[in-house]
This record gives C-alpha cells, sequence and structure tokens, in this order.
C-alpha cells in the first residue's frame, strides 16, 4: 500500500487539487444562477462580466435590477468595461438580447482617442456605434 | 550623450503625433468604432494645435497607431469658420488632411486677413509651408497667396 502511494504521490496531488478547485468553482458560481433564476430582484454593489454579441464587457453599479431575462437597470453610478471602451454612467439600462445600453444621465467614455463627456449616450454593442446627446466634449490624448 | 539627444528627439516626435484636439458638439455626436469615425452635429466645434474651427456638422476619420487613436482627416459641414491664427477661412465645406498638413475649403470661400478679404470658390491652405492657394469663380484666375512675403513686402 504505502509503495502504491509512494510511486502516485504526485497523481494523488493532482487529483486532490483539482477537485477542491472543482469544489470552489461550483460554491463561487452557484449563489449568480440562483439570482438569475429569481424575477424583479436587485443586488447591491453588483460587479460582474456579461457576454454579449460583441463580446465581454465588464459591468458594475452601486445596485443592479432585473428587470426580466434580457432587461436590467443599473441604478446609480454604474460602470461598463470592454476592449474599446470605458462607460462611467448613471442609472444605466441594458437590454442583453439586442446589445444596447443607454442612460439619460451625465455620462464619461474613456476610450483610446481621449475622453468624452455628455448629457446621455445610447450604446448600440453589435454596431459598435455610440450616440451621445446633449453637449458632447470629446479631447483628445494630450 | 548621444541617448539624451535620441531621447528628447523621440519625446518630440510623440508629442508631435499625439497633439491635443478636442471636439465639441452643441446637439450630437456618433462614435462608429467599425468605421472608426466621429460625426457631431449642431454648433460644432474642433480645435488643434494650429487651428480651430467651426461648422454645423463635422465627420472625424481616425487612426490606431500604438495603442492611440488620432484624427487623420476631419471634414466640416454647413457654415465653415476656420481660425488660423490672424487668418479667418470661411466656405461651405472644409477637409483638413494630417498627413500632409493642408485645408482644402469649397463653396463661397474666403480668406480674411488683418490687411485683405479674397474670396473664391476654393482655398487650399498649405499650413507647413504657410502656402495659399484660391481659385476665383472662373476657373482660369488663379491667385496665390504667399503670407511670409507679403508680411516682408
Amino acid at each position: 500500500m504505502s509503495k502504491f502511494l509512494r510511486e502516485n504521490v504526485l497523481s494523488i496531488l493532482i487529483f486532490l487539487l483539482l477537485s477542491i478547485q472543482a469544489f470552489m468553482y461550483y460554491y463561487d458560481n452557484r449563489p449568480s444562477s440562483k439570482i438569475f433564476s429569481q424575477k424583479r430582484m436587485s443586488v447591491e454593489n453588483f460587479s460582474s462580466i456579461i457576454l454579449g454579441k460583441s463580446g465581454l464587457t465588464k459591468i458594475e453599479s452601486e445596485k443592479l435590477n432585473k428587470i426580466d431575462n434580457d432587461n436590467f437597470f443599473l441604478q446609480g453610478k454604474s460602470y461598463l468595461e470592454n476592449d474599446e471602451y470605458k462607460i462611467y454612467g448613471e442609472d444605466i439600462s441594458i437590454n442583453l438580447n439586442e446589445d444596447i445600453s443607454y442612460s439619460e444621465k451625465s455620462v464619461q467614455v474613456i476610450n483610446s482617442i481621449g475622453t468624452l463627456d455628455a448629457e446621455g449616450f445610447r450604446n448600440i454593442d453589435s454596431k459598435g456605434k455610440i450616440y451621445f446627446d446633449g453637449i458632447v466634449i470629446l479631447k483628445s490624448h494630450d | 550623450m548621444i541617448k539624451i539627444i535620441f531621447f528628447f528627439l523621440n519625446l518630440f516626435l510623440y508629442s508631435n503625433v499625439y497633439s491635443e484636439s478636442t471636439v465639441k458638439a452643441g446637439g450630437s455626436l456618433i462614435w462608429d468604432s467599425e468605421n472608426k469615425s466621429y460625426t457631431a452635429t449642431g454648433s460644432v466645434e474642433f480645435s488643434n494645435d494650429t487651428f480651430i474651427a467651426f461648422s454645423e456638422k463635422m465627420i472625424a476619420k481616425y487612426l490606431e497607431q500604438g495603442g492611440k487613436e488620432f484624427f487623420t482627416i476631419v471634414e466640416l459641414f454647413e457654415n465653415v469658420r476656420i481660425e488660423l491664427k490672424e487668418e479667418i477661412f470661411q466656405g461651405d465645406y472644409a477637409i483638413y488632411s494630417r498627413d500632409n498638413n493642408t485645408i482644402r475649403l469649397t463653396g463661397d470661400v474666403s480668406i480674411q486677413s488683418p490687411t485683405r478679404l479674397l474670396t473664391g470658390h476654393e482655398l487650399i491652405a498649405d499650413i507647413d509651408n504657410n502656402k495659399r492657394i484660391l481659385n476665383s469663380a472662373n476657373d482660369e484666375s488663379l491667385v496665390e497667396v504667399l503670407l511670409e512675403n507679403n508680411a516682408n513686402n
């Protein structure tokens, strides 16, 4: 028996580590799946990554309100980030089905050309277009 | 010593490539990341280190270089007014090319300096060489204004 253990100690160790990791992954993911299975609920100080048609987008908000399976409302100060931009806004609505996010509150966008300030936005991610409303100021990098 | 010279040379070139530009729009602005452009409408103001331009609409194309983006072509539509030092260019349409640092205006074009006012239908302003070419309504007449020479005379 001890000879078997000595010869396979590395394999056993790897197996144990993988088992622990699988256990941790299961328990890490379990609460969020429970949240999204319920209707009209909210989560405070929310941070997550969503996979849309245009790729991965990181979202953060003071409060996440789930309207239905496709629609979310990021209440209070909120933040969206992907490879192309960082959007700092407030009260942002997200439609996952149409890949649209929008807000009528002031917004600041930081991208690789500079910083943009506007009074609201409508982001159609699938078309790669963001519409900014009101007085808009775009300052490129120094 | 050579390394220090190269360092300052690179610093100078870098600052030229990434000089600051500002776009202000009174109506709306669309960022089209697929076509790499910004479209601004409603009392638009575009400025960079060289000039400041006003119009009703602007389409600015940009390119990415070294992880940063900068404007390469800027088109201005309707009631275009460009202020470059002591000169004021006006026209119906203007296009600024960053590569050769020129502005081309068309439509009812005018160029106004402290000492004169010229009108025509096309103006090409070569900023680097400080040269202005003004085509009048009559295609055969061409006015070339060399500002430095005029100033010296």
